[in-house]
């Protein structure tokens, strides 16, 4: 079909999806963003959101994405996410409890600006990954 | 022969055949979490694929910016990162590793980021500058710990006090072969990409959001971290097969000794027999 393009998602962790799609949409560095088949040879760098991936079939799947980089060459769309979890293989309980553990983390004061950063980073992936898992 | 002589000979062969138990321990264990180490890294080798080939185009390509990753820095000085094993017996993994680390650094001012004790222990003592010695333990790596790896690199490397940085580690052929490689890592115009090197140097144009120096600099950290993680679980799985196979060598040896030390024993003790005999016979003879 002309209106879809091969999409490879790889992570560190294998393979995660290749094939066909319709459509991918995840959040960029600087705001949300959708790719369709045929777009211009294109590179971003992945921020931390919920990604949606358009199947062949009109069926579609969501996942926590957060960070790497995304490259659009040719129709040839690349995405290399630091981490992807598909939704149903999210771990909500654990999530929560990330999320609980830098809340009161963060609410400590005198925290270095390092384990500031690191927990504000943890806090933001746990809120993704709670986020993408109820779509 | 004396049977002094023969109480030795048990001696001997009681303490090779402890030795035996020990590597035969060793190859056991060696084997056991080599497979799961043998999955971690076939499962990451696509990621390092599909990134490197993605990277790599894009820097052929690029036209449009200039990002400090890109072109050579002017600095001679080089960063070895050498991903080496935490303890020996493993034949001869790690000093093949130096070796042909030896070969690659040859006539180049360098320094090294060690990984693993062995390689911050050679290093030591060969009086190599160490970039950082943090990372004594190779097992103990996380993918957070090649992130922060990954980020004082290029750090280190936009702030010109490198001008190359490549990477030793030891490739996991197959569990029979494992070979030490190099490989660079900034800048990316290092690459070499045999896939590439055929076609005309057609430039496409890329759009990059929201430019291409910020997609660069947020990106390389990425991408150093990713092959870092990959080329520890590729060392790991291939410091667990040498394991394996220098194991196996050393208990087929401690076999092969008990069975000449247990010939050599029961010949002594058929002599001491044989002695007996003779002097019994000779002095019933006597009488």
């Amino acid at each position: 079909m002309a209106n879809t393009f091969h999409l490879k998602i790889v992570t560190v962790d294998g393979l995660a999806f290749e094939g066909d799609v319709q459509r991918l949409m995840f959040r960029s560095t600087h705001g949300d963003l959708a790719i369709l088949a045929r777009h211009i040879n294109y590179c971003t760098a992945v921020g931390m959101g919920t990604a949606h991936v358009v199947l062949e079939d009109g069926s579609e799947r969501t996942a926590a994405c957060i960070g790497g980089m995304c490259s659009m060459m040719d129709n040839e769309c690349h995405l290399l996410p630091t981490t992807w979890e598909w939704s149903e293989d999210i771990d909500v309980e654990r999530a929560e409890a990330a999320k609980v553990r830098a809340e009161a983390k963060l609410r400590e004061e005198k925290l270095s600006k390092e384990t500031r950063l690191l927990t504000e980073s943890k806090l933001n992936r746990a809120l993704v990954r709670i986020g993408s898992a109820r779509h | 022969m004396a049977a002094a002589n023969m109480k030795a000979v048990k001696l001997r062969i009681k303490s090779v055949q402890n030795t035996m138990q020990i590597t035969k321990a060793m190859q056991l264990v060696a084997a056991s979490k080599l497979r799961k180490a043998k999955d971690k890294a076939m499962q990451s080798k696509p990621y390092l694929r599909t990134m490197k080939g993605t990277l790599a185009k894009i820097a052929n390509e690029n036209t449009d910016f200039q990002s400090p990753f890109t072109k050579p820095g002017t600095n001679p000085k080089r960063l070895f990162v050498v991903i080496a094993g935490d303890r020996g017996l493993a034949g001869g993994y790690n000093a093949n590793l130096f070796k042909f680390m030896e070969k690659e650094v040859e006539g180049y001012e360098y320094a090294v980021l060690p990984i693993g004790k062995k390689a911050v222990e050679y290093f030591r003592h060969r009086n190599a500058e160490i970039f950082t010695d943090a990372y004594a333990e190779v097992a103990k790596v996380t993918i957070s710990e090649c992130f922060r790896i990954a980020k004082s690199v290029c750090e280190a490397y936009e702030a010109g006090q490198f001008g190359h940085v490549s990477m030793c580690y030891t490739n996991f052929v197959s569990m029979m072969s494992q070979v030490p490689k190099s490989s660079a890592l900034l800048p990316l115009s290092d690459f070499e990409n045999p896939e590439l090197d055929d076609t005309p140097a057609t430039k496409d144009l890329i759009l990059y959001e929201p430019s291409g120096e910020e997609v660069f600099n947020t990106i390389v950290p990425e991408y150093l971290a990713g092959i870092l993680y990959t080329s520890i679980n590729v060392s790991v799985a291939s410091e667990l097969a040498a394991r394996r196979t220098a194991m196996e060598a050393a208990t087929d040896n401690a076999g092969e000794m008990i069975e000449k030390l247990s010939l050599y024993y029961n010949r002594a003790r058929q002599a001491s027999i044989t002695q007996e005999i003779t002097e019994i016979v000779a002095g019933a003879e006597g009488a």
